[in-house]
């Protein structure tokens, strides 16, 4: 048994399903990203596993022990809000002091933890601050402290980061991955921000409407994206449609594709393609095995190390990146070809 | 602030009963008082009637009071409107340096007891034409509402951000008059429009300063009321139930104006 | 030189958009008040003296001090205590609809302070009142003479139906502002509801509650039209005192009303200073 459970969770809010038969098996010292829109109850599964939500049904086990129906103050969870949590009535020290002082440990034992876990947060001289005297990525630095301080058995965070601005919210967030992996403890990580889940986590769960849509690396869920949705939400991607119309080859509009599969013929499909995977070409190029798509250069986005190019294929716009040398030889309005290699796509079916 | 369906508590359940007692009983009291031919020792009045009212109508100052009051409401209305909101708009827009000064000005009326305003005005001008005037009381009346002017507009002139709409009108071609007129007129409207309420509510009901800056001289509602209360109940009780009204009236305006425009109005009030 | 008289005139030429305001406050606000102050340290021939203010300490005077002191308080404090627990469970009653109705019945009954007020009570419990007479005649519960409408205990209970709903206003802000996230961390690091409350909900509302008493105190201690209507010249209050300077119905030695005015001024003006920093400074720090 993995040492945090979720088994069969589900949660109504009224009448609305926020979470729906969720299972999710957490290994200790592990850091697991819940990624999601807003909504789609990856907030909801933090709480219930915090005990601030009660599941309509599941339960949920922790190192062996069902805390299902225990209070919030008895679970042991330590836990990281988006914002404004510090209590604004006292020091910095108080707060971090806050969670052993009510549970009543020794003022020695206190201060030497408090001390610990300042240090660890690399803010050993603001104890005597209060919090409206921080800044934001400071405030959540200390609200981290706090939580890591009661020696939880679990670390919750709910989009810590999301209320910084830019450049404090990367360097938190290596600072995140860099205690967590110190202290080795098992973490979950709530984020609407792709890049973040894919940066920090061991696991990243992608969710959507209450319901896991597909859990692994960060490289496989990059990789290979089981659904549309998560295709469109991780990265950027070029889904074309298709119809599949022969072993192995399907028709996009007028031209033929090559497929890494064979699905049944007749069938609707979506390809799936980074732009990195896709080739530019000013001149046609030679059938080498590759796929060709023939079009016409509307807009260039420059964004720093490559140039993102749209290209209008047969009325649809496709995306492709390029490097600063090959942006050179492209203009707007330009006739070029793209190509890729069958095995840089996927192909996923569509519904009909 | 669970997000699950909670039920109310008994405890607050009982807290807000008493609640809603403390506060409905006196009024609905003086309601159904007002309206009763009899009413000692019952739970109800043993009949009802329109007597008390009809001899408050047909009283020699109930017209002249109702009339005196609704003018020195509407004066304050209208020189407060004129006094308070182009100043206020002026401070947010050009001269953001004077607001301090203006807060300082706008609270003082708080710190004075309508008694000493009454009096410090009496002891300057006891000369004609102001002296014991009703220019006089409207003068004062204008001192002791202005802070119920400047609240509501001052929040809304706050929302709206005033120094940048000018500009992004003036931006795009618009003159002094049309950006006064369609950008921040229209945005300030609900402010005024509780502000102008609020200020003829509690003009209309403010007792102290016609009392002792008019009384007898130039009778408003509420010293009529206040005579009443020691000559006749009945009648008395007709006459809160009209204050009472218009008090209800004017709040729910403004609370209407409050729901539909989302401005702030903060109720403050020292008496 | 010319370009500094230009610069000068438009760094004040804005200025001049508040003279008809700043004339209105002067002419109505400000000269008033220090012409009071200064009458009330001259004599008749205007020479300086504090004999007014010595004559404040007579008895009668500070005794109507003392009782609107007293007053004050007690009505503050009555409203503050009623007011926290009553906002408290307005603030957490389930249906919104109720909650706004609740907080729209506060906003209009803290306005209907006054006479038409103080002659409601005096019909539901004036010795002739509807409940006096209930109690009477249903249930043999004599009211009178220990409780009197028109006494001491009267005013308290006409005071605290305007006070409390203007606590109530006052706090219902304040619970707003205590965040979800502090009750959840507090809880989330092993606090008891309890703990949560001592440590962290009553320091975090006690500035409300410390401004929301000094407002409720000024706004008793500056009442006059309840008290007069109620309590007439039976009972000796601050403003009453200075109203009947004004009107004459007591005869006062001349001064006395000025000098009263003035440390009634003095009172209402702290409070309201004091209400304006404490705000300022949670202001600052509620971020």
């Amino acid at each position: 048994m993995a040492y945090l459970e979720l088994q069969t969770l589900d949660k109504m809010f009224g009448t609305l399903p926020a979470v729906r038969n969720l299972s999710l098996a957490i290994e200790k010292g592990e850091f697991v990203s819940l990624l999601g829109p807003s909504g789609c109850g990856k907030t909801t599964t933090l709480r219930m596993i915090a005990g601030f939500e009660s599941p309509d049904s599941g339960q949920i086990i922790l190192d062996g022990q069902d805390i299902t129906q225990l209070a919030p103050n008895k679970r042991g969870t330590g836990m990281v809000f988006q914002a404004y949590a510090l209590f604004p009535n006292m020091s910095v020290y108080d707060n971090v002091a806050f969670g052993l002082d009510v549970t009543g440990r020794p003022k020695a034992e206190i201060d030497a933890r408090v001390r610990e876990m300042l240090a660890l947060v690399r803010l050993e001289q603001t104890d005597k601050r209060r919090p409206h005297e921080l800044s934001g990525g400071q405030q959540q630095r200390i609200a981290l402290a706090r939580a890591l301080a009661i020696r939880p058995r679990v670390l919750l965070l709910d989009e810590p980061l999301s209320a910084l601005d830019a450049v404090v919210r990367v360097a938190l967030r290596s600072e995140i991955r860099r205690i967590q992996s110190e202290l080795n403890i098992t973490t979950v990580y709530v984020t609407h921000d792709q890049e973040e889940a894919l940066s920090i986590s061991d696991r990243v769960v992608v969710m959507r409407e209450g319901v896991i849509e597909q859990m692994g690396t960060p490289e496989e869920i990059y990789r290979t994206p089981q659904t549309r949705f998560v295709a469109a939400f991780i990265g950027t991607a070029n889904q074309l449609e298709a119809t599949v119309d022969g072993a192995g080859t399907a028709r996009f509009h007028q031209t033929i594709l090559r497929l890494p599969s064979a699905p049944p013929v007749g069938s609707k499909i979506a390809l799936l393609v980074r732009p990195e995977s896709l080739a530019v070409h000013t001149t046609m190029p030679a059938d080498n095995g590759r796929n060709l798509l023939e079009g016409v250069v509307q807009t260039m986005t420059f964004l720093g190390a490559i140039t993102r190019i749209e290209v209008l294929v047969q009325g649809e716009r496709v995306l492709a990146d390029v490097s600063a040398e090959e942006r050179v030889h492209l203009a707007h309005k330009q006739q070029v070809w793209l190509s890729f290699a069958p095995d840089a796509c996927q192909v996923m079916q569509v519904q009909s | 602030m669970n997000q699950t369906a909670r039920r109310p508590s008994p405890s607050g359940a009982a807290m807000i009963g008493l609640f809603l007692a403390y506060m409905l009983i006196p009024i609905a009291a003086t309601y159904l008082f007002s309206v009763a031919t009899k009413w000692d020792a019952t739970i109800l009045p043993e009949g009802f009637t329109t007597e008390w009212y009809v001899t408050a109508f047909n009283h020699a100052y109930f017209a002249s009071s109702l009339t005196n009051s609704f003018i020195v409401s509407l004066s304050a209305v209208l020189i407060g409107l004129l006094l308070v909101v182009p100043t206020t708009y002026w401070v947010h827009a050009r001269l953001t340096g004077a607001k301090p000064l203006l807060e300082l000005l706008m609270i003082l009326p708080f710190g004075i007891p309508t008694v000493v305003l009454a009096l410090a005005l009496i002891r300057v001008y006891s000369f004609p034409p102001l002296g014991r005037s009703p220019f006089l009381l409207i003068g004062a009346m204008i001192v002791f509402s202005m802070p119920f002017m400047y609240r509501p507009v001052s929040n809304s002139l706050a929302a709206i951000n005033v120094r940048i709409l000018t500009e992004a009108a003036y931006n795009l071609g618009a003159s002094t008059f049309q950006v006064l007129g369609r950008v921040i007129a229209p945005n300030i409207m609900p402010g005024i429009l509780s502000g102008s309420l609020l200020v003829f509510a509690t003009v209309f009901a403010e007792f102290t300063l016609a009392n002792l800056i008019t009384g007898a001289g130039f009778k408003t509602f509420p010293v009529l009321l206040v005579e009443f209360t020691r000559r006749d109940g009945r009648v008395a009780a007709a006459l809160a139930v009209i204050s009472f009204t218009i008090a209800w009236i004017a709040s729910l305006a403004i609370l209407g104006i409050a729901r539909r425009g989302k401005t702030t109005h903060e109720t403050v009030r020292a008496r | 030189m010319g370009l500094f008289a230009l610069k000068s005139r438009q760094r004040f030429a804005p200025w001049l958009g508040l003279v008809p305001f700043l004339a209105f406050c002067l002419a109505f606000e400000i000269i008033p008040i220090i012409v009071l102050v200064r009458g009330s340290i001259s004599d008749s021939d205007g020479v300086l003296t504090f004999a007014n203010y010595q004559r404040v300490s007579a008895p009668l005077y500070v005794r109507s001090l003392w009782n609107s002191i007293q007053l004050s308080a007690i009505t503050a404090s009555l409203g503050t205590l009623l007011g926290l627990f009553i906002g408290y469970a307005i603030f957490n009653w389930p249906s919104e609809r109720f909650r706004e109705s609740l907080i729209a019945l506060s906003d209009v009954t803290t306005n209907f302070a006054g006479a038409p007020l103080a002659f409601a009570f005096i019909v539901i419990l004036g010795s002739n009142g509807v409940i006096t007479l209930l109690f009477e005649r249903q249930l043999g519960l004599e009211l009178y003479p220990a409780f009197s409408i028109y006494s001491y205990s009267g005013l308290v209970l006409a005071y605290v139906y305007f006070q409390l709903p203007l606590m109530v206003l006052l706090i219902i802000p304040a619970f707003a502002g205590l965040r979800r996230e502090w009750r959840e961390s507090a809880l989330n690091l092993g606090a008891s509801t309890r703990q949560y409350w001592r440590r962290i909900g009553m320091p975090l509302l006690l500035p409300s509650l410390l401004s929301g008493f000094i407002l409720l105190f000024a706004n008793a201690f500056g009442a006059y039209a309840t008290a007069y209507t109620l309590a007439g010249s039976r009972l000796s209050l601050v403003t009453l005192q200075i109203g009947f300077s004004v009107t004459g119905e007591v005869r006062h030695e001349p001064g006395v009303g000025d000098a009263l005015a003035v440390v009634s001024l003095i009172t209402m003006g702290m409070c309201v200073l004091a209400y304006q920093l404490l705000n300022l400074r949670m202001r600052s720090e509620m971020r």
